[in-house]
């Protein structure tokens, strides 16, 4: 009998290409009419990518990297070399050498020991179970600010720093949370780093392609544009009803986010997969394009921090030898607020930050926008963000089988959790617990 | 407060900071490692055991334990 994988993301597309190398039967249903899920390319030039979804990987990312050259696919490093510019205060925007921000490096080094201090209270493996599990999940982020940091300028940068690592908001995750993100990443030297960290390639060509690339193996395996509606077991099978109509599988992976498992109407009804605080990730991507890289003959890298955005900051993903591009985020609070207005105010919000920030590029040739937070399939990025009590609810059960429903996504990985590298690892870890079950 | 002291404080300092057992007085931070992240790190401490606070382009040009002792005690004289 066959395994019916729920969601065409990097996990369900790893789960499937495991268990089918396997000789293991699988059918993949895909909500949406493409794969990839929270990867996703935009052409922003005739053959040439940029990434509207996840973009980056580091040395750390090992299965994503194996799977990388497996796929025949090369990275290519981010560009970073040059001045950065910052809007943090009133007044113009300043130039600075590097990435580093106009603000107290002292405040800065408080706030990094801070940091430091709540990951290492956190057991990555089961943050549930770290000593201080209930009391650290019961804060929000917020309140730790209010408590714990002192600097006024480290107040300032933390909600920056925060948006850029995390899309998250401080009030919507506990710190619990947010100690885990920096433990399960690697820890916050590895999370920030560009040249030596998790930002330090991307994908040549766009990360979409893995998801593509992948898909062509499983061929007709893979049912495009059919949502998975519930999930029913019987004493024999487990029978999934999609739009297109019923099935009948051995065992079934869920392979999505959180927020949309608990959509899925499960019989009999599993614990839930979100707890009552999750929100949404709130990021959208912005991509700018340049006839080239224009910014570079100033010495600029194109990176750049604001406080008044809408864009968060800004960073040079141009394509190696072709067009420039600007990614520009918004995360955050501000991505709700972003996310409300019509496409041509947010343009034209977007185009008056960029010519502050970038007086001298001529404004761009192409324009992108890609709203997750607003996005049915998704349900907000970069991953879904745990509030106070959701870990100690929800932790314990993130990855026990519910009969023959096993679960992955990047949210069920508590290695690499929220990344593309947390996803393959979910991915092949419910292949495994199928396969071990046979 | 004794020179030693201080270049002692800044051993331990960039020990930790760096988790490296080969730090030894005339040891350059960034050639160990450091970047500015870690950087802020041992500018933080150097504040809260001494009091001046320092800024990155101090490291740069004090980057070993010895030189960024005599610079404090400068900026406490
Ligand atoms: C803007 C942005 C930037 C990011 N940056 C990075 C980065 O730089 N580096 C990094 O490593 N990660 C990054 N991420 C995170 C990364 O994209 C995700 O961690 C990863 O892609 C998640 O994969 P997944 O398979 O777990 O989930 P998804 O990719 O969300 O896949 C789930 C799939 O299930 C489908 N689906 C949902 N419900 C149903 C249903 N009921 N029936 C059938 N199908 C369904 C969805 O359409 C989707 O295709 C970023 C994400 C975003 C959005």
């Amino acid at each position: 009998m066959t395994v019916a994988i729920v969601g065409a993301g990097l996990a369900g597309l790893t789960a499937a290409t495991e268990l089918a190398a396997l000789g293991i039967d699988v059918v993949v249903f895909e909500a949406r009419d493409r794969v990839g899920g929270r990867t996703h390319g935009v052409e922003v030039a005739p053959g040439q990518w940029a990434d509207a979804g996840a973009a980056y990987l580091g040395s750390r990312h090992t299965e994503l990297t194996a799977l990388i050259s497996r796929l025949g696919l090369a990275t290519t490093p981010t560009s970073t070399e040059g001045q950065s510019r910052f809007s943090l205060r009133d007044g113009d925007p300043v130039t600075t050498d590097g990435r580093f921000p106009p603000v107290s490096a002292v405040a800065l080094g408080e706030l990094f020991d801070l940091l430091d201090e709540v990951t290492a209270a956190i057991r990555p493996d089961a943050p549930w179970e770290s000593a201080n599990a209930a009391a650290l999940d019961a804060e929000t982020v917020t309140e730790w600010v209010e408590r714990s940091v002192r600097h006024a300028d480290a107040r300032l940068f933390f909600p920056l720093f925060l948006g850029e690592m995390m899309a998250a908001d401080p009030d919507d995750i506990s710190v619990l949370h947010m100690g885990f993100y920096l433990a399960s990443g690697g820890g916050l030297q590895f999370l920030n780093a560009f040249e030596g960290g998790a930002q330090e390639s991307r994908v040549d060509g766009g990360a979409h392609q893995i998801g593509e690339l992948l898909a062509a193996k499983l061929g007709d395996r893979l049912r495009l544009s059919e949502t998975v509606r519930s999930i029913a077991e019987t004493d024999a099978s487990v029978v999934l009803t999609t739009d297109g109509g019923t099935w009948d599988a051995e065992a079934v992976v869920v392979a999505i986010p959180p927020l949309l498992a608990d959509a899925i109407e499960f019989h009999p009804a599993p614990p839930a997969r979100s707890g009552s605080g999750v929100a949404p990730g709130c990021a959208i991507k912005v991509q700018l394009v340049y006839p080239s890289p224009l910014w570079r003959a100033e010495g600029l890298s194109g990176w750049s921090v604001s406080a008044d955005g809408p864009l968060l900051s800004t960073v040079d993903d141009s394509p190696p030898g072709g067009v420039g591009v600007l990614t520009g985020f918004v995360t955050g609070a501000e991505a709700k607020r972003f996310g409300a207005l019509t496409a041509d105010r947010q343009r034209a919000r977007v185009l008056a930050q960029t010519r502050r920030l970038f007086p001298s590029l001529p404004d761009p040739i192409g324009y992108h926008r890609t709203d997750w937070l607003n996005d049915p399939h998704s349900r907000g990025c970069y991953a879904a963000l745990f509030g106070p009590g959701d870990w100690v609810a929800t932790g314990p059960t993130l990855t026990t089988p519910h009969g023959r429903v096993h679960w992955a996504g990047t949210e069920t990985s508590t290695e690499f959790f929220g990344l593309m590298e947390g996803a393959i690892r979910s991915g092949r870890r419910a292949a495994a617990e199928i396969a071990g079950t046979r | 407060m004794s020179t030693d002291l201080v270049v002692d404080g800044m051993i331990r300092t960039f020990s930790r900071v760096l988790r490296s057992d080969d730090v030894t007085p005339d040891s350059d931070f960034f050639e160990l490692g450091g970047d500015s992240l870690l950087a802020t790190r041992v500018l933080s401490a150097v504040a809260r055991e001494f009091g001046p606070e320092l800024t990155i382009g101090d490291l740069l040009v004090a980057p070993t334990p010895s030189a960024l002792a005599k610079l404090i005690e400068v900026e406490l004289s």
